[in-house]
């Protein structure tokens, strides 16, 4: 069983200071690419923040799912992995108040159908206005995020109570608690990742429609986060945090995973991308018509190229997984792919001269990445590195690959 | 309780009987420490982590698999339809251009996987040496149980370090509760 | 070494700090070759006969069926304009459909550790293979002249025509039989160390040849284990994309196409949804009788019946989610004709089909919400079937699409023929007459997987007690 020096994140070790200056550096980020930007209404900005936003957010979703996947399927390997995924999760709460400035620029995003004038002159428009319109879509996002900050204190916070409990039964009790509340919360998982995926970015262009949608953005937030838990365990080893509690088992499994959801992300990419090609719907196409030329057409490709192949390939072998360095290297490419990924599904509304990387871009995805690392670590300061009393616990430090 | 029987000068080998995987673990251990080299376990199922008490490398069954996949799936596959398409009977079909890789996907998939799972089977028969419907060792009776509950090691007269008596004492010393020298 | 006997109130009280053993009644090795090999080595008993001679009956009516169909031509169906794909690609997606169970029982849970797979594994596959030769029969025989089916081959043909690769039908003769094919070597991988138990307990002079002929000589060597675990380990890695794709290329059948109804992106993960949960549902309409009657209950226990029962909700969600998606889409979407066909499925002239398929497929699942439900394994053969009726009428509703499309003039209706349903019918006779031939001559449990993760399988158990390791259990390697 693993020692307590290794499960406690210490008082005076350097990451402590991190999570605060990353916290302020992140909001200072945010708050100079508000100021360099220069475009009208703000448009570069409130775009580049969307993606940001949403790619942190789909960080925390994807730490969530696997949060709950572990308790739903009474995984053993994976306890110890799981106190950092909670952590992830509960970035949400912080993370839903920096909704606020998409909520401000929401004229500038979703003007395509906000805009009075244009939705007056628009049948297509009209005919969604039940669905499409101001109220709505601020008390569904209100909604989701409210659910998400929720679900993420709630199964962290019980994971966190379990630390403290002392007797075997009422622990095996609590976990059996823990697992059968984490089945409706798949459920509410499932439907709110859906919907806000369709209305904060299927929306960008409100006459294109997909049903795989949801599915779509689930599939890279959940590879994502994979990614990120791989890496941000390195480096925490490297930085003597949780010992050698978490070996080359872990991260074997940790790999695998990443790289399965890489092939899940790509089969859900080409079916979506596929089955729109072929039956070459005007009203479908256009949302790959405007991605097929200036210059998002390279984007596409380098989708294709590292998003799929490059991973499929160096994540194959076995032993790449289980060298931390090069599973490293694995992990923080799908990072930067899985942004990449987020600039191409919304960026194009907004560019759509051309592929455009400016100071904007890189200040909130920095910033907002950097407030969501602080959260992250401040969460990780709070409570043991690792779920102490969890019943599987001692499973997971054993565990052995097939 | 151990017994042993020699029967003939030049056998195929010495085979010892073991009760349960515990046993054969530690067994296997001392002959690896030993430095026997042609031996092998037999045992009803594959007992984990039993590859590292008898210091056996790695399976090379996955490239086998990979280079079948490749060369013999995707690329082919992907190769004949863009040719079909373009060359070999070229038609306009729902307006698409000749060369449309994208659907040459799913058919360049499904013979990658193919050619990917006869390339592992043929590779682990192939690197197994099977099938082999003889081998010595079935001339044992006490050798049918490996396929139920009993756990064997055998260890072959080709063997360097073999000698008949001295290894049929070193692996009772073992606690294999039966050693026998099989026939070639 | 003592065993501890575990019961099945043990096993279903969801023990979580010690995992509840998957065997029950402490058994050791030689009771699961025993039980597992019994079937096989009893006489063969009047039950067993008189259900073989009834799938051979139906297999009778396939037979009868599909030679009328060649002599008159497919006319003898109840297609008509627009219907022109009636039950035969009904009977071929549902086939396909319960073809998937298998592969994901042995791929699948096999790459996610879900060892409890080992009890019914075996049979599942053999389920996908004979389910599988069914699909397979629907679009041979519904070509209607089966003397020019060589035109599927990727072979020119005498006016050097090659096929069309670009056509969703095509990617189909490649998915299926590859599917087919790969399940197969699967199946037979799985097969070779229990085929030399059988060989090794044989009697028989035919017996021992025919076994040991097909387990290639199999002597258990560790040398040998550690290749076929590789190999068996890539065939589940290959598998797994491999059964997600055959339902997906079966999904472009519909999707790629315009028909309102029929494209929508979602088709791909939906179909592959649906097809374990039908598969799922097949696995326990036929492993809950069989169980009982061969004497498997200790080794195919109550919670494996329960764990099936748990995917049957998750996939029987995904397939609710999968029509709420693309009800909400359709509305969405602005299109009317998409949105007409929707309306048309819920209200129009097949309702019926809808409304059971709805019933069938996302009410019936949610009974398993209830663990007393998912326990009983009457109620969940009861609702198994259910199920299979459900999925069946998914893929009606779907194809009957057809009937409303874009051109109201040529609207119509579709009802089958006596020769539809001869087939139907006539496919679950080769279905069973399959699975019941395999009951009797093949261990229909996995006996050598079975045996792996028992507890005493592991070597540093904690009921082998050892001189040199008495501290913990588990991994003093690992530590090291």
């Amino acid at each position: 069983m693993p020692t307590a020096a290794e499960t406690t994140f210490p008082a005076d070790h350097s990451w402590r200071k991190l999570g605060p200056i990353a916290l302020v550096v992140g909001a200072v980020l945010v708050g100079a690419a508000f100021g360099v930007d220069g475009s009208e209404h703000h448009g570069d900005f409130y775009f580049s923040y969307l993606v940001g936003w949403m790619y942190v957010v789909t960080l925390a979703l994807g730490a969530m799912f696997f949060t709950l996947v572990q308790h739903a399927g009474r995984a053993g390997w994976s306890v110890v992995v799981r106190r950092t995924a909670e952590n992830m999760m509960a970035t949400l709460p912080v993370l839903a108040l920096f909704f606020i400035p998409i909520f401000l620029g929401r004229h500038e995003l979703y003007h395509h159908w906000m805009d009075a004038k244009i939705v007056a002159s628009d049948a297509i428009l009209q005919g969604k206005e039940a669905y499409l319109n101001e109220g709505f879509w601020t008390g569904r996002a209100v909604f989701y995020l409210v659910m998400w900050g929720f679900l993420g204190m709630y199964f962290r916070g019980r994971s966190v109570k379990q630390d403290t409990m002392t007797d075997p039964a009422a622990i095996e009790e609590f976990s059996r608690g823990t697992e059968r509340r984490s089945f409706v919360s798949i459920a509410v998982f499932a439907l709110t990742i859906t919907f806000a995926g369709i209305d904060w970015i299927m929306t960008l262009d409100p006459h294109w429609y997909s049903t795989m949608w949801g599915v779509y953005l689930f599939a890279g937030a959940f590879m994502s986060a994979l990614a990120f838990l791989g890496l941000i365990h390195i480096l925490m080893q490297k930085a003597g945090l949780v010992g050698r509690i978490i070996n080359d088992e872990h991260y074997h499994d940790l790999g695998k995973l990443t790289f399965a959801f890489t092939v899940f992300w790509t089969y859900i990419a080409f079916s979506q991308y596929f089955l729109i090609w072929y039956a070459n719907i005007p009203e479908e196409t256009s949302w790959y018509a405007h991605r097929m030329g200036n210059s998002w057409e390279n984007v596409g490709l380098l989708l294709m190229i590292g998003h799929f192949i490059v991973p499929f390939f160096f994540l194959m072998p076995r032993t790449i997984k289980r060298i931390r360095w090069t599973l490293a290297l694995g992990c923080a490419w799908m990072l930067v792919m899985h942004y990449v990924d987020m600039q191409y599904m919304i960026m194009p509304v907004h560019a759509h001269h051309g592929v455009h990387l400016g100071a904007t871009d890189f200040l909130t995805w920095f910033g907002l990445f950097s407030v969501f690392f602080g959260v992250f670590i401040l969460n990780a300061g709070r409570a043991a590195l690792v779920p102490l009393k969890d019943p599987r616990l001692k499973e997971s430090v054993n565990f052995v690959n097939i | 309780m151990s017994s042993a029987t020699i029967t003939t000068a030049k056998p195929f080998g010495a085979l010892a009987e073991f009760g349960n995987p515990a046993e054969l673990y530690h067994a296997c251990e001392k002959v690896r420490d030993e430095g026997f080299s042609v031996w092998d376990a037999h045992t009803p199922f594959p007992v984990h982590g039993l590859e590292d008490a008898m210091g056996a490398p790695r399976s090379k069954v996955p490239w086998i698999s990979l280079v079948f996949a490749l060369f013999g799936g995707t690329i082919p596959a992907f190769a004949l339809q863009s040719w079909v398409a373009v060359e070999g009977s070229r038609q306009v079909i729902s307006g698409k251009p000749m060369l449309s890789w994208q659907a040459f996907i799913p058919v360049t998939f499904e013979v990658s996987v193919l050619l990917g799972a006869v390339g592992a089977l043929l590779g682990m028969l192939m690197i197994n040496r099977l099938p082999q419907l003889y081998h010595s060792l079935f001339r044992s009776e006490r050798f049918e149980r490996f396929s139920d509950d009993k756990f064997f090691i055998s260890i072959e007269s080709r063997d360097p370090k073999f000698d008949a008596e001295g290894t049929v004492a070193f692996l009772q010393s073992l606690g294999s509760s039966h050693v026998e020298l099989v026939e070639d | 070494m003592s065993t501890k006997v575990y019961t099945e109130t043990h096993q279903l009280s969801d023990p979580v700090a010690e995992r509840a053993p998957l065997v029950l009644g402490g058994l050791d090795f030689h009771d699961v070759t025993e039980i597992v090999a019994k079937p096989v080595e009893d006489k063969i008993q009047p039950l067993w006969v008189l259900a073989f001679l009834g799938a051979l009956t139906l297999l009778g009516v396939y037979g009868i069926s599909v030679a009328w169909l060649v002599w008159e031509g497919t006319g003898i169906w109840g297609l008509n304009n627009p219907v022109d794909w009636g039950w035969a690609i009904v009977n071929f997606v549902f086939w396909v459909g319960i073809g998937h169970a298998g592969t994901l029982i042995s791929a699948i849970l096999f790459l996610f550790r879900q060892k409890w797979r080992t009890g019914i594994n075996r049979a599942a596959e053999a389920m996908t293979l004979f389910a599988v030769a069914c699909a397979l029969s629907f679009p041979t025989i519904h070509v209607g002249r089966i003397w020019l089916l060589p035109w599927v081959f990727p072979i020119p043909n005498q006016m050097w025509v090659w096929p069309n690769f670009r056509s969703p039908l095509l990617w189909d003769v490649f998915a299926v039989s590859i599917y087919g094919t790969v399940s197969l070597l699967f199946w037979y991988t799985g097969l070779i160390p229990d085929l030399a138990t059988m060989r090794d307990r044989a009697k028989g002079k035919i017996a021992r040849f025919a076994y040991g002929f097909f387990a290639l000589g199999w002597r258990g060597s560790h040398r040998h284990w550690i290749n076929y675990e590789s190999a068996y380990g890539i065939l589940a890695g290959l598998s797994t994309p491999l059964v997600l794709s055959v339902h997906t290329i079966v999904s472009f059948d519909f999707a790629v196409s315009q028909i309102p109804g029929w494209h929508t992106t979602i088709f791909p993960p939906y179909f592959v949804a649906g097809a374990v949960f039908s598969g799922f549902a097949m696995v326990l309409t036929l492993m809950i009788p069989t169980r009982v009657i061969f004497g498997l209950k200790e080794l195919i226990t109550t919670r494996h019946i329960e764990n099936m029962a748990k995917i049957i909700l998750l996939t029987g969600s995904m397939v609710g989610y999968a029509y709420a998606m693309e009800f909400f889409i359709a509305w969405y979407s602005g299109n009317p004709y998409e949105q007409f066909a929707f309306i048309n499925r819920m209200f129009g002239p097949y309702w019926w089909a809808y409304a059971t398929m709805i019933s069938c497929n996302v009410i019936t699942p949610q009974f398993f919400w209830i663990k007393k439900f998912r326990t009983d394994p009457v109620i969940v053969f009861v609702l198994s079937i259910f199920v299979n009726i459900g999925m069946w009428f998914e893929r009606f509703v779907i194809t009957i699409t057809l009937s409303a499309d874009y051109l109201p003039s040529s609207w119509g209706y579709y009802t089958p023929t006596i020769w539809d349903l001869g087939c139907l019918i006539g496919s679950f006779g080769l279905f069973f007459t399959l699975f019941l031939l395999f009951v009797k001559f093949l261990p229909m449990v996995a006996i050598a997987e079975v045996k792996a993760v028992m507890p005493q399988a592991n070597p540093h158990w904690d009921g082998y007690h050892h001189d040199d390791h008495d501290d913990e259990p588990g991994n003093d390697e690992e530590a090291a």
